[in-house]
């Protein structure tokens, strides 16, 4: 017993240790189980079926939302349209104004945010066409291939057009279907891929049969087709015609698009917003009476509207801002306007929209020599504003004024006007409001770039 | 799956019975008898562990101090002993048979049994390591505390344990040794009675209202409690603080910030014993800032026009209120009550405790208020098979108010900023609040009619079966299985009516946040334990291994109504709903084994390896290992010491490594749920995942010296460490163009370097005056050695370099202080520059105990805290609303008022930001008489056990030169690195209590 001890307990602590770890038991294992709360990138690409197709595509749609204000803040504050004040963040009326010695700085929010969510959509397109070209075949029809390569390919030219409009001459890049994105273009190129990938996606979307196979929110009402699409891509397409100085192109891709004289100026497409769960509301939304935290108008746009002889305002536009009850002053600047473009919280913000459309005909008639037709589309828009008849000089040089003040006033608050001024080497036209102040022309590349 | 498992389990049962039917004994042997009392009052004492020196034999005494031992005829020394009292070796004579032993008090803790691996124990004489021990009367025996954690303060020497609000129900960062990690999970591993408990803090969401992530940090700010929290501090026997990876290693990929074991009571063999104290008690703010005196043209200048109208009619009236004390001037009203019942005969044993808690804030309306019932029982099923299992139900509800950063002006503490003390928004006599006049929200009205409050229910239990295989002369196994789940359901619920003023103006007004957090931690363990001694020598090896294994698996939903209809709260009131659901599962399984071998108590050697692997690794098949060594050699034990004053000299080393497993989720590259037009879609996740993520592995070495003099009347420790942590969670930004912002890798270096000491004196022993002294210092160093990305501000570091911010930099310490400052003096910011570093030079804790006559204590713990610099932007807040006290003064008398220059100076320096926070403090003062003995006697009878009474106090004296309430704080809660940034927070109170405590 004495001796035999030692030897049996050695024996049983062996036999122990050796069925615990070495019998093949899955005690010790684990299994690698996916992400629990959210669909996993390898999922899809592995397993793609129609359903999560059309998953990706409503969240191009609703990514393009993303930090929209932001990029609406940029281009309405530079383009002196508006106010952004915050108790909490002095850099929107500091360095977006370019006060005193502020520059705009590559690594802040107001280039940062909306540059990566521009890109984040394109990310969401990158990966359907990836998917769509990985098994496409075998889950769709070529038409209903055709829809999906289409959509994104708009999306995706549709997103670095908002990007290379802030970076303009800085670039932006064009080559990010890897995750070894390729260069950055200057802005000639950059315009150049965009209409070409315009191009290609509208190629697509004339083979792509009557109906998408995934649903489009009511703000694509009317051009939630391939065909209606179609309209709304020659649409953004002869937008970056006239940036590009190419009129006449402008021309032609207009009769593919939806401009129409008849219909209202409003009809278009836009970026819908609500309060169901999962939504967001309109960012850039702001009781127009609301202090500290606000959205004031520049009181140019006031200063500067059509009045009557009387000194009565007439153009109807007025009721884009209101007046507010105490006029809220911060930083050197004051505004007694408030910003009242979007309404409630539900607004929906254009995308583009016939009136737009109608200005662009004008725009590349004047530069074609059609001055009568320009006056023709730019006195829908008056008459619509109340304003009389155009009464002006038919030379270009006038009809480009009126063509802009009709796109200031008409585009108000949807993100045009500086890019506007721009192209028209007019930045130095645009009121300062305090000594030292600066008109931005472009912002930097995001220090995330890493150039 | 399941049928694999269910055979697995057979195969370990039939192992196990491999076992049964060894013997217990067979030797020659002779039997020994004896009694063990109580040196001081010659009381037996039940419970004390005799074992034959040298051999695997030993016994427990009964409850009348009785043993019988049966000791081998080659054998002749009997080892006694128990916690609190010195270890005592008695040589029995030839053929002597009984034995009386008296054992003398420990009072400076050499003799106690400290736990090294997961099953085995070491008396502390023999520890390689510093290993922080604190005992239930040095953790709740002399003042109150609220929270577990609150109680640790200034008591363990390398940690930094600081409160970071001084909100009702606590919150507590605590870091062991510096910092450990940079992005990964910085709090110690807690163990209670074996079960890994969950220590997670769940932000309410209260952000949907304030927008404090809005701004410049998106880090949390809705100042969450620490789950730690829950736990009854007078249920714990002793606590064990293992505070580097050589001590925790055996703890492997969890245990990268130390491990807090914690035991709580259990019964003895006795009389049941029935102990009940009430302790009743007095909050207030610790210190007020006071606000500024305004004149008409003061008044003016900061508030426009209104502001002097609303001044002269202030003045008219004579009435100038004191908004910090209507808002933060309340006495809160404190008590806890508590009983418990412990007793059991030789068989079984239990503990039973209850506890009624319920205390009030420095704010109206604020509280916290606890319910814990707890059942230890502890059962001998035979010689061979020890049961025990304990079980804990714990009901909190916290209401912590409404404090810290917003960005909509509806926190107390911003609200107030804004507040000068001429208007007036007191409700009129109709309960009608007026609006306020320069603030989005009116404090008082915010205060009184709206709620934020957390309802926790915690369940921890856990199950012991010890078996004793068989147990020789030589040897002994057994074999420990241990299961435990810890746990709880929280819900959140911040409820801001319509009446509101900032809710009236919302386009939906009325919000209502509530959030659903359920956690459930299960873990198990099956280990063996060897011990063999050499027949022939002292020399005894100590072997063990295991198995183990953690499941984690928390769920949190919260969801944001707003638009309420008046009066209503449910979610299914609101016009719309913000829905959001986390789910967090981690699976564990670890394996180790230890050797140890004790050469005559001489030395002692250790070494030791874990396997971990986890499901939050990029591999889950692969096992990190994490080794370590250690010995210690007890010099005084060798036959050549000679020197009698001094009885132990022991110099000792080790080294350990542990690791830190990434966050969840860490691995994955997701889509986010987007939803529009009432479709539900996928968009991609920024954070791209990293596929191949492991943990972080941290190297310790550490080396020190214990000296003992004059029979343990003095001792030294001495530890110094080196602590790396290589394989950093760090995060890198990728380029935005790749539709993805960050993501993880696995890199760079970061070094602390420490020293501990601690001197345990004992002045005086006398019958009439005894004094016990404790002295421990402290101090780290911590460089960020390698950082292969930019420089970046640290997870809750501030909010950037015009304010201040934290900034992990290579070549400089993790937690310094950087920001813009005018070096040249023309009045515009020349960059930025390092203003200071958070963590202090040193820090210094002093403990005195003081009996009078035996029955009358004293007892005083301070703590020293030298240097570390916090973030104040409350006077920055202060300042831009032109409310501070000290707005006026001209200190440096540049006819300047010092309020004005410090706004000017806002975007040229943020030196002014950056204060020193130093402080020494009172933490805890206790005085407590207990009634004779005799006298009990004679007036009740005999039915009195003890009866004590006191007064205590917690934090109540602070001496600091920190400015604004209190250097202890910090606005976003616990984080890796960063500490005290203030931003209007909760102020920290100073407690007074009255105690009675009765035994039966």
């Amino acid at each position: 017993m004495y001796t035999s001890l030692p030897l049996r307990a050695v024996f049983a602590t062996s036999a122990l240790v050796l069925l615990l770890m070495l019998s093949g038991c899955d005690l010790m294992e684990l299994s690698d189980d996916p992400d629990p709360n959210e669909p996993s990138l390898e999922d899809i690409l592995q397993d793609p079926t129609p359903a999560k197709l059309a998953n990706l595509a409503v969240g191009i749609e609703a990514g393009m939302r993303t930090d929209i204000n932001l990029y609406l803040t940029n281009v309405s504050m530079i383009g002196r349209e508006a106010y952004r004040f915050s108790a909490s963040d002095p850099r929107f009326t500091a360095d977006l104004l370019g006060r005193g010695s502020s520059v705009l700085d590559n690594n802040t929010f107001y280039i940062t945010r909306p540059w990566a969510e521009r890109y984040r959509v394109v990310r969401n397109a990158e990966i359907m066409l990836e998917t769509i070209d990985n098994a496409g075949g075998t889950l769709f029809s070529d038409a209903q291939r055709a829809g999906f390569e289409g959509y994104a390919e708009t999306i995706i030219a549709y997103q670095l057009l908002l990007n290379a409009n802030l970076t303009f001459e800085n670039g932006i890049r064009i080559d990010v279907s890897a995750n070894d994105v390729g260069p950055v273009v200057g802005y000639d190129e950059a315009l150049q891929n965009i209409a070409s990938r315009l191009d290609a996606a509208f190629g697509r979307l004339q083979a792509a049969g009557d109906a998408f196979e995934f649903p489009l929110s009511e703000g694509f009402e009317g051009f939630d087709t391939p065909a209606g699409f179609a309209a709304f891509n020659r649409a953004i397409a002869a937008r970056v015609a006239v940036y590009q100085g190419n009129y006449a192109r402008a021309l032609t891709l207009l009769e593919d698009s939806f401009v129409d004289d008849d219909a209202p100026l409003a009809q278009g497409i836009y970026h819908v917003f609500s309060t169901a769960p999962g939504d967001i509301v309109n960012p850039w939304f702001f009781p127009p009476q609301q202090s500290g935290n606000l959205l004031a108008a520049h009181p140019s746009y006031v200063g500067d509207i059509a009045r009557d002889a009387d000194g009565e305002i007439v153009d109807s536009r007025f009721d884009k801002v209101v007046e507010r009850e105490d006029a809220f002053a911060a930083d050197g600047l004051s505004s007694n306007w408030g910003f009242f473009v979007y309404k409630t919280q539900v607004d929906p913000i254009p995308v583009t929209r016939n009136a737009e459309l109608l200005l662009i005909r004008a725009e590349a008639n004047i530069w074609e020599g059609n001055f009568s037709d320009a006056v023709d589309d730019l006195n829908v828009i008056r008459n619509a504003a109340g304003l009389a008849d155009y009464d002006g000089e038919e030379t270009q040089e006038a009809l480009i004024d009126e063509m802009l003040e009709q796109r200031r006033y008409e585009l108000y608050g949807e993100g045009h006007r500086w890019i506007d001024v721009r192209r028209y080497d007019r930045l130095d036209t645009l009121p300062l409001d305090r000594d030292g102040d600066t008109v931005w022309e472009r912002f930097p590349i995001p220090a995330s770039e890493n150039l | 799956m399941k049928h694999r498992h269910h055979a697995c389990w057979t195969l370990i049962w039939l192992g196990v019975l491999l076992f049964v039917g060894m013997p217990l004994t067979g030797w020659a042997q002779t039997t020994v008898e004896g009694t063990v009392t109580d040196a001081e009052d010659g009381s037996p004492l039940p419970g004390v562990n005799v074992t034959v020196q040298n051999t695997q034999i030993g016994t427990l005494t009964d409850p009348d101090g009785t043993f019988t031992i049966n000791v081998p005829a080659d054998r002749n020394t009997l080892v006694f002993s128990f916690v609190g009292f010195q270890r005592t070796t008695v040589t029995l004579e030839e053929g002597q048979t009984s034995v009386e032993v008296s054992l003398e008090p420990d009072v400076v803790g050499l003799d106690e049994v400290v736990v090294t691996g997961l099953a085995s124990s070491i008396a502390r004489e023999n520890l390689a390591n510093s290993v922080e021990t604190i005992s239930s009367d040095d953790l709740a025996g002399r003042t109150n505390s609220q929270t577990l954690d609150g109680a640790l303060s200034g008591k363990v020497a390398g940690a930094e344990i600081s409160s970071y609000s001084g909100a009702p129900g606590g919150g507590m960062s605590v870091k062991l040794r510096g910092v450990s990690t940079i992005n990964g999970n910085s709090q110690p591993l807690y163990i209670i009675d074996g079960v890994v408990v969950n220590n997670s803090a769940i932000p309410s969401n209260v952000n949907a209202v304030t927008q404090a992530a809005a701004g410049g940090s998106r880090s949390n700010q809705d100042n969450p409690v620490n789950r730690i929290a829950d736990l009854n501090p007078q249920d714990i026997e002793s606590i064990e603080i293992l505070k580097g990876p050589s001590a925790a290693a055996i703890y492997g990929g969890r245990a990268a910030n130390g491990v807090v074991i914690i035991n709580t009571k259990s019964g003895a063999s006795d009389a049941t014993r029935v102990d009940f104290s009430q302790t009743l008690g007095a909050t207030t703010i610790r210190k007020k800032l006071g606000t500024r005196q305004f004149t008409a043209e003061t008044a003016e200048a900061a508030f426009g026009s209104e502001g002097r109208t609303l001044f002269l009619e202030a003045q008219n009236e004579g009435r100038f209120i004191d908004y910090e004390d209507e808002l933060f001037g309340n006495t809160g009203l404190l008590s806890t009550t508590s009983l418990s019942i412990s007793g059991g005969n030789e068989d079984t044993r239990f503990f039973l405790s209850g506890l009624l808690q319920n205390d009030d804030g420095i704010v109206e309306r604020t509280g916290y208020d606890k319910r814990s019932v707890r059942l230890n029982l502890d059962h001998d099923l035979s010689d061979r098979i020890q049961l025990s299992g304990t079980v804990n139900y714990v009901n909190a509800n916290t209401r912590r108010g409404l404090t810290g950063n917003d960005n909509s002006g509806t926190t107390f503490g911003v609200a107030l900023t804004a507040t000068p003390n001429f208007i007036d928004i007191r409700p009129d006599e109709d309960g009608n609040y007026p609006d306020h006049p320069f603030n989005a929200s009116n404090p008082l009205q915010t205060r009184d009619l709206f709620t934020n409050q957390e309802v926790v229910n915690r369940t921890i239990t856990s199950a012991q079966v010890e078996y004793t295989a068989f147990n020789t002369e030589q040897q002994s196994l057994r074999i420990i299985g241990q299961a435990g789940a810890d746990f709880f359901s929280l819900e959140s619920e911040a409820l801001f009516p319509e009446t509101l003023q900032f809710e009236r103006t919302s386009p939906e007004p009325g919000t209502s946040i509530l959030g659903e957090t359920t956690s459930i931690n299960t873990n198990v363990r099956l280990l063996g334990v060897h011990s063999y001694t050499l027949s022939d020598s002292d020399v005894t090896f100590t072997t063990q291994a295991g198995v183990t294994g953690v499941r984690i698996d928390q769920m949190t939903s919260n969801f944001v109504a707003r638009g309420l209809i008046p009066g209503q709260q449910n979610l299914d009131q609101a016009t719309s709903l913000s829905p959001s659901q986390v789910r967090e599962v981690q699976n564990d399984r670890s394996f180790f084994a230890q050797e140890e071998v004790n050469i005559a108590n001489q030395v002692i050697a250790t070494v030791g390896v874990r396997g971990d692997r986890s499901t939050l690794n990029g591999d889950v098949d692969r096992f990190y290992l994490y080794p370590k060594a250690s010995a210690a050699l007890n010099i005084h034990n060798f036959a050549f010491w000679s020197a009698d004053a001094v009885n132990q000299f022991k110099l000792r080393a080790a080294f350990g490594q542990t690791g830190n497993i990434a966050g969840f989720g860490t691995k994955f590259t997701s889509f986010e749920a987007v939803s529009v037009g009432g479709v539900a879609g996928t968009l991609i996740n920024p954070q791209r995942g990293s596929a191949d993520v492991e943990p972080e592995r941290q190297t310790e070495i550490e080396a020190g010296i214990d000296l003992g003099l004059w029979d343990n009347r003095a001792n030294l420790a001495l530890t110094v460490y080196r602590k790396e942590i290589t394989d950093q969670l760090l995060q890198r930004e990728v380029p935005a163009s790749t539709g993805f912002r960050l993501e993880t890798f696995n890199g760079g270096t970061l070094l602390n370097r420490g020293v501990e000491a601690t001197l345990a004196l004992v002045p005086v022993e006398r019958d009439r005056f005894s004094w016990n002294s404790r002295t421990s210092f402290w101090a780290n160093d911590a460089e960020v050695t390698s950082l292969p990305v930019p420089a970046f501000r640290a997870l809750g570091g501030g909010f950037g370099a015009t304010l201040g911010e934290i900034r992990i930099e290579e070549g400089q310490s993790p937690t310094q202080i950087v920001g813009i400052d005018d070096r040249n003096g023309d009045g515009t910011s020349d960059g930025v520059f390092q203003l200071g570093d958070v963590a202090p030079d040193f820090q210094m804790s002093f403990t005195n105990d003081f009996t009078f006559y035996e029955n009358l204590t004293l007892s005083v713990l301070a703590h020293w805290k030298k240097g570390g610099d916090n973030l104040n932007l409350s006077e920055l807040l202060f300042d831009l609303s032109q409310t501070s006290p000290d707005f006026d003064e001209d200190s440096n008398n540049s006819g300047v008022p010092d309020g004005a220059e410090r706004v000017g100076n806002v975007g040229v320096s943020a030196a002014q930001f950056v204060q020193d926070a130093s402080y020494f403090r009172i933490r805890e003062i206790g005085l407590f008489y207990d009634l004779p003995t005799g006298l009990l006697d004679r007036t009740f009878n005999g039915s009195l056990r003890s009866v004590r009474i006191g007064a205590s106090a917690r934090n109540w004296f602070t001496i600091t030169p920190y400015k604004s309430y209190d250097p202890e704080v910090n606005n976003f809660g616990t984080q890796p690195v960063s500490n005290g940034v203030e931003v209007t927070p909760f102020p920290q109170s100073k407690e007074l209590f009255f105690h009675l405590r009765v035994g039966l």
